[in-house]
């Protein structure tokens, strides 16, 4: 490293003699030069892009699991607060990726009191942990804790992914509570057909009280590597081509970097909350056919009576839209709206599409909601 | 120009990939290979779990357990804490109660001295009477 400083202080370096070879070639190869050395920098030197950076403050904490409260000191204009329920899977940071493309910057922006529950990084103490718990134990404090801080009445549940179906069945076991809307995005309700992972996750085939019982919690690399064999060239390979071909577009290297990250930063999930979600979601599909018991409660979807706004993607191949659409038959709300967007999982919360469209049908949607 | 290639080998690639991921075959493969990677992680486990306890080390379970305790205690203090905010609630709209309570019987009281006053100068002075002492 030394010798290397010093014969670039001596103004000698093998990477300048590129750089000067490279001035005498072509405009094309030049373009494709500086394009490598970017996708070089990207992917060895330079460091990870900053996320979540919405002003918040936390009001409660339970085991790993954090309430927060975003942009406390914004004049909040709508009265019916809106608490977040985020998936066992990925950080939730995706919902705050980076200052204008975060959906909590753009609703609390709007005056909408946002809140959002955290689950933490779950540690192997936690691998007995089931869905009941989360559904019974955690959400029910929290929503009693917005209430409580934004001193509301009623309150606005968002749930993404796995998130909305949990949020779903808190709210069919709740209706005494003052639950006024419920926001689903891209959350799977019928397991009926779940695409390739009906294939994959086969009873005569996929072990899984024998995977849960061997590694007590599942690894991220595993459900990732699942979500990534749904499209394999795109998903394995995909990024990087795009990188090398668009590395000289700096929005684009600045959203890619913001994207890996969120994508490679996954947490573990706990065991028992794993052979649920599998066994009894993915493989016997109980929750739409009210065939699901939570702590001894039957889940009935039919008790639900909020307004309800259930958004899913049109290329999500992770939940699909014939997955999401059927909450809309089974709930007795008299407002429910089913919405399919132009995106994907991922992309129905960042990037472009859901900026110019996602963010604001949330808000307009919640504000019209919200009045009596 | 390699990105049109690399966006016609994936094209053309994918439907067939596509299809094998689809097949029995596959889901089958998969299972296997899984038991198999979960039989040998038993084993690792197993073996390691063995050594730490001859070697007087804590496992990670055990190193897990502890951290349940506190977890669990943490629990009880949520609980603790949740059913002292539900208690001074109550305590707080009962003192609110009362203090309104005793500011409107105070106040009812005022009335009925006001009410008393008023009767009593209305019988002791004429109209008159008052007229000609605002004169002055």
């Amino acid at each position: 490293m030394n010798a290397f400083n010093r014969r670039n202080k001596m103004g000698y370096s093998n990477v300048k003699d590129v750089e000067k070879w490279m001035e005498t070639m072509p405009a094309d190869v030049k373009v494709g030069f500086e394009r490598i050395k970017r996708m070089t920098d990207v992917l060895t030197n330079e460091p990870e892009p900053e996320v979540g950076q919405t002003p918040k403050e936390v009001i409660w904490t339970k085991n790993k699991a954090k309430l927060y409260r975003y942009q406390p000191a914004i004049k909040k204009t709508n009265s019916v607060p809106i608490l977040m329920i985020y998936a066992l899977i990925n950080k939730p940071y995706i919902l705050d990726l980076t200052p204008g493309n975060s959906l909590i910057e753009h609703l609390t922006n709007q005056g909408h009191d946002v809140y959002l529950l955290d689950w933490g990084t779950a540690g192997y103490e936690d691998r007995y942990m089931k869905l009941d718990d989360y559904i019974l134990d955690y959400i029910p404090r929290a929503v009693k804790k917005v209430l409580q801080t934004s001193e509301a009445k009623e309150i606005s549940l968002l749930g993404y992914c796995m998130g909305g179906t949990m949020t779903s069945i808190f709210a069919a076991l709740h209706p005494e509570l003052p639950i006024r809307n419920l926001v689903f995005m891209t959350s799977p309700f019928d397991f009926s057909d779940a695409g390739l992972y009906t294939n994959w996750l086969d009873k005569r085939y996929f072990n899984l009280n024998k995977l849960v019982d061997t590694l007590g919690m599942i690894p991220h690399n595993m459900i990732d590597y699942g979500n990534k064999l749904l499209n394999p060239i795109a998903n394995f390979y995909g990024p990087y081509v795009s990188l090398a071909d668009r590395a000289d577009n700096e929005e684009f290297v600045n959203n890619w970097k913001l994207m890996q990250k969120w994508l490679n930063d996954g947490i573990p999930f706990p065991g028992e909350a794993y052979r649920q979600w599998i066994g009894e979601f993915y493989q016997e599909n109980k929750l739409i056919n009210d065939e699901l018991y939570v702590r001894g409660q039957k889940v009935e979807l039919s008790k639900i009576t909020a307004n309800l706004l259930n958004i899913a993607g049109k290329h999500d191949v992770i939940a699909s839209p014939n997955q999401v659409e059927p909450l809309n038959a089974k709930v007795s709300s008299k407002d429910k709206t089913f919405h399919l967007t132009d995106t994907g999982h991922v992309s129905v919360v960042v990037g472009r599409r859901a900026i110019n469209h996602t963010y604001p049908l949330i808000d307009k949607w919640l504000a019209e909601h919200s009045t009596d | 120009m390699w990105k049109n290639i690399y966006d016609q080998t994936e094209a053309n690639w994918n439907d067939a990939i596509q299809e094998s991921l689809k097949q029995e075959s596959f889901s089958k493969g998969m299972g296997e290979t899984l038991n198999h990677y979960l039989q040998y992680q038993e084993l690792t486990k197993e073996t390691t779990e063995s050594y730490l306890k001859q070697v007087n080390i804590p496992t990670r379970g055990e190193l897990a357990d502890v951290a349940s305790l506190v977890i669990n205690l943490e629990g009880k203090l949520d609980d603790l804490d949740d059913k002292f905010d539900e208690e001074l609630s109550k305590l707080d709209a009962t003192k609110e109660i009362s203090q309104l309570r005793k500011s409107v019987s105070n106040l009812e009281k005022k009335l009925d001295k006001v009410l008393e006053a008023l009767e009593v100068i209305g019988k002791e002075k004429p109209v008159g009477t008052v007229k000609e002492e605002k004169k002055v």
